[in-house]
């Protein structure tokens, strides 16, 4: 069964066909092309697909794809303003918080709806936001000591 | 996935009649945590998914002394952890929102997705068994109240009759009430509950349910009778925590065996009751 829905990505408004059965993060790939969101798992344990919904970070891959309707949604190819990266990006960078990158993606984004909502995260409290994230290369020590540096310049505020 | 009809009706009457219409062939869905996974791995195809979260006024967690907590069906772990009202009155209950999943989960699962999908090991159940928890069930042909008790059959089997659906749980309020939620599992974050399980300490009395350890969640009548027989000491804390292992029935599994899971609930009420007395 297909289905109209408009919604909102990288605050430009979409208004595509979809199946009831596809989801989310098919949707974004396939038929918008943004391919920063990566399908790791596909069941939600491994956050290669986290995107920000209306202010929340989800996974894409447990959100079908009707139910984007109305929604204002954010991937990764968001965050850059053309070629200038968000200090959380290079961040990243600087602190070497990648080697694959197949999960920075939704590394980001979750340090990202994180540091939104909460600008001064605690170490306990990032290791409890970023526990839907794996990561199999870095070994996390990098990744954490990347988002508390931007904690630490007092980047996001409330 | 097999290809489906996305419903998403806009109230309760509308809800309840598509489902009574197309019964055994749809699906509710809330934060659909579960349910798009087994749509994914084929355990269930069924020809409509009902979406639930565009119905206004079953999402709220409302709270007081009289009517106790009451948690919406579209009330997600990240609110439930987070509530003023469940962090205050029932702390366990916010422990236990609090470790399903990751942080994306919790964003999107529901309390009482978690209640309806009866999985024996679901995290939030023992805090609701503790409390005696009623689920509020809505049909076209009225309104009913079901402890969680009886609500939650088997696995994966609840008391819902045709075209009924679950509008939100109510969780009486116990003045006073100290409990202790555990969850042991092979790693604290994104995991199964091996065994779950969480000890009350009311003005009435110990109440106690484990996770994990049954086809259902369960109380244990037995060992909350003895410790409310006598005052609490050192050996009644023991002859307790024996008594716990003998009230359960777990299986061996891919989480653990059947003498962890025992050796663990007995630890569990030990540990409690330790840090409770």
């Amino acid at each position: 069964m297909e289905y109209c829905v408009k919604f909102c990505v990288n605050d430009e408004p979409v208004e595509l066909t979809v199946s009831g059965s596809q989801t989310l993060l098919h949707v974004l790939r396939e038929q918008l092309g943004l391919t920063g969101t990566k399908e790791g798992c596909g069941a939600g344990e491994c956050g290669a697909c986290t995107v920000i919904m209306d202010g929340q970070a989800v996974n894409a891959c447990l959100i079908l794809a009707p139910e984007a309707n109305g929604k204002v949604i954010s991937t990764v190819e968001g965050l850059a303003r053309g070629e200038e990266l968000t200090p959380l990006q290079e961040s990243f960078i600087d602190h070497s918080a990648l080697q694959c990158g197949f999960c920075t993606p939704g590394m980001l984004m979750s340090a990202e709806a994180m540091l939104r909502e909460n600008p001064t995260p605690t170490r306990e409290e990032i290791n409890r936001n970023m526990s839907g994230n794996l990561c199999r290369c870095t070994g996390y020590k990098k990744i954490v000591e990347a988002i508390e540096d931007v904690v630490a310049k007092g980047v996001y505020q409330k | 996935m097999r290809d489906f009809v996305y419903l998403a009706p806009e109230t309760l009457e509308e809800a309840a009649a598509l489902k009574l219409e197309h019964d055994d062939k749809a699906i509710f869905m809330a934060g659909a945590t579960d349910v798009i996974i087994r749509l994914r791995d084929h355990l269930i195809a069924p020809d409509y998914v009902i979406d639930l979260k565009n119905i206004p006024d079953i999402g709220s967690i409302t709270f007081s002394e009289t009517a106790g907590l009451r948690i919406g069906a579209l009330a997600t772990m990240t609110q439930i952890a987070t509530n003023e009202h469940v962090l205050r009155h029932y702390p366990y209950l916010a422990e236990a929102a609090a470790y399903v999943g990751g942080r994306q989960i919790r964003n999107r699962a529901t309390c009482v997705g978690n209640i309806v999908n009866a999985s024996p090991l679901a995290d939030t159940a023992t805090p609701l068994y503790c409390h005696d928890a009623v689920l509020e069930l809505y049909s076209l042909s009225g309104c009913r109240e079901v402890p969680i008790q009886e609500f939650i059959l088997f696995v994966r089997k609840v008391a819902l009759n045709p075209g009924e659906l679950v509008t939100g749980i109510r969780v009486p309020y116990l003045p006073g009430a100290m409990g202790i939620f555990r969850k042991i599992a092979r790693r604290n974050e994104v995991d199964l509950s091996t065994v779950c399980g969480t000890v009350l300490k009311t003005d009435n009395g110990w109440r106690i349910a484990m996770g994990s350890v049954a086809p259902t969640p369960l109380r244990l009548p037995k060992t909350e009778a003895l410790l409310n027989a006598q005052p609490l000491n050192d050996a009644l804390i023991t002859e307790a925590a024996a008594l716990a292992a003998t009230e359960v029935n777990p299986i061996d599994d891919v989480r653990a065996d059947r003498q962890y899971r025992l050796d663990i609930v007995s630890y569990l009420v030990r540990d409690a009751l330790t840090k409770l007395r």
